[in-house]
């Protein structure tokens, strides 16, 4: 396997360990920040947009199967969010993205979309109306996720883009 | 012609290949079922927990673990027996104060614990530290001293999932203590409500919930909150109650799974029973 995938999966499960375990303590009203949501951004802006959705696609299944979750309801949410968080990769604005108050902002976009399809997909209830899916299941566990991706922003090397 | 296609590839291949992915995606979704899926989720998560274990040991170092689990297995136990007594109390005020109920069930506690949790807002799964091996199956419902968690979802040999009371795939039949009338509770993405309560019930705001004997799932009663308030009261034919649930689930850590699995037979000859001509 290509070190440019295999890295980003002892990422992934390291993350996923203390997303499963440590961040339970600082969950609000049942919502946690989702770390994986942030590490897939991060290799998506810092690679590109197909990197992303492939990447988002293994971080998804992996997901699914490890939690339990409905098995393709986060391959098809983080699949969307690699896709979106892609279209930063800019090899002109990519260390801005990544070093700057504009990641957070990505994160907060990408996390209201990846909340609200998973949500979507893993809801059997049909009744449950857009608005409360776009604000309950979305821009709170984006708004989370955002706010904890600033540290990334604090602890980012800025050689590492050159 | 080639170069058409490929100029057409050229300028929208991310776009072909999200497609591509999402439709995987959706076919993933409808193999959810089949038993080859379940068999390597079982391996997945059953390999997952016992790293996170490890992390979850680590974290809860500094308690008295075993100290705690033997309170907490006398506290259950006590729970479940209070309730009990509670239910044979409200009967016996009905008309059966001079039956002799003869308690013929007892309730085998099995001793868990959650090593990771997946918290979301629609989906909540815990991974419970106990599999086939201890006896555990698909079905069994899961408590700790305060009541209702979850229903097991998955087991692999060592390891469990469970559904906690606030998955939108889970809906139970509860009961109110009091008044003694059935209703389907379910997670709505925000709070557990009983849905489709006739305006005519005589449900209030404090009232005791528990699980029902009518319930295909669990049918010995456990407890699983109190009554918050009835919404939609203004409009529409039938109420919503929203429940709070006794059990604090992001600070649960030590559980018990009740070691019975509701009889697929009784189901069966209920079924028949009213599908006669």
């Amino acid at each position: 396997m290509r070190s440019d995938y295999f890295i980003p999966l002892i990422f992934f499960a390291v993350l996923l360990i203390i997303q499963t375990t440590v961040l339970n303590f600082i969950s609000i009203n049942g919502i946690v920040p989702d770390l994986i949501l942030i590490l897939l951004v991060f290799y998506s802006i810092k690679n590109n947009q197909i990197y992303g959705m492939v990447l988002g696609f293994v971080f998804g299944f992996l997901f699914d199967l490890i939690t339990g979750s409905l098995l393709g309801s986060s391959v098809i949410s983080k699949t969307i969010t690699g896709f979106t968080a892609g279209y930063f990769s800019n090899e002109n604005k990519r260390e801005f993205y990544l070093s700057s108050y504009a990641f957070p902002l990505i994160v907060l976009l990408c996390g209201i979309i990846d909340s609200f399809v998973f949500s979507f997909f893993s809801s059997s209830d049909l009744r449950t109306s857009f608005v409360f899916l776009m604000l309950q299941q979305g821009i709170y566990p984006g708004l989370y996720t955002a706010s904890i991706s600033i540290i990334v922003v604090f602890f980012m090397p800025k050689r590492s883009f050159r | 012609m080639i170069r058409f296609f490929s100029k057409i590839w050229d300028g929208f291949k991310e776009y072909f290949i999200l497609l591509f992915l999402i439709i995987i995606g959706l076919i993933l979704i409808s193999v959810n079922q089949k038993p080859a899926v379940k068999s390597v989720r079982a391996v997945a998560f059953g390999t997952f927990a016992s790293i996170s274990s490890l992390v979850s040991d680590v974290v809860n170092i500094g308690q008295l673990k075993s100290e705690n689990m033997r309170l907490r297995e006398r506290n259950a136990e006590l729970m479940l027996q209070m309730n009990k007594l509670r239910e044979y109390g409200i009967i016996n005020e009905e008309l059966k104060g001079l039956v002799k109920l003869k308690d013929t069930t007892s309730y085998p506690l099995i001793p868990v614990r959650i090593v990771s949790k997946s918290l979301s807002t629609s989906q909540n799964t815990i991974t419970l530290l106990g599999g086939s091996n201890n006896g555990l199956k698909p079905g069994m419902p899961v408590v700790n001293d305060q009541g209702l968690l979850g229903v097991i979802l998955s087991t692999s040999n060592d390891y469990s999932i469970a559904r906690t009371l606030k998955n939108m795939d889970l809906k139970l039949t509860v009961k109110d203590e009091r008044s003694r009338l059935d209703a389907i509770m379910k997670w709505n993405g925000e709070d557990l409500v009983m849905v489709n309560v006739p305006k005519t019930y005589d449900i209030k705001p404090g009232d005791r919930i528990m699980t029902s004997e009518l319930s295909s799932i669990i049918s010995i009663p456990i407890p699983v909150g109190i009554v918050m308030e009835l919404s939609k009261v203004e409009t529409g034919i039938f109420n919503e109650v929203k429940i709070k649930p006794y059990v604090n689930f992001a600070r649960a850590e030590n559980v018990f799974v009740v070691g019975i699995v509701e009889s697929k037979q009784k189901n069966q000859l209920e079924l028949n029973f009213f599908n006669r001509k």
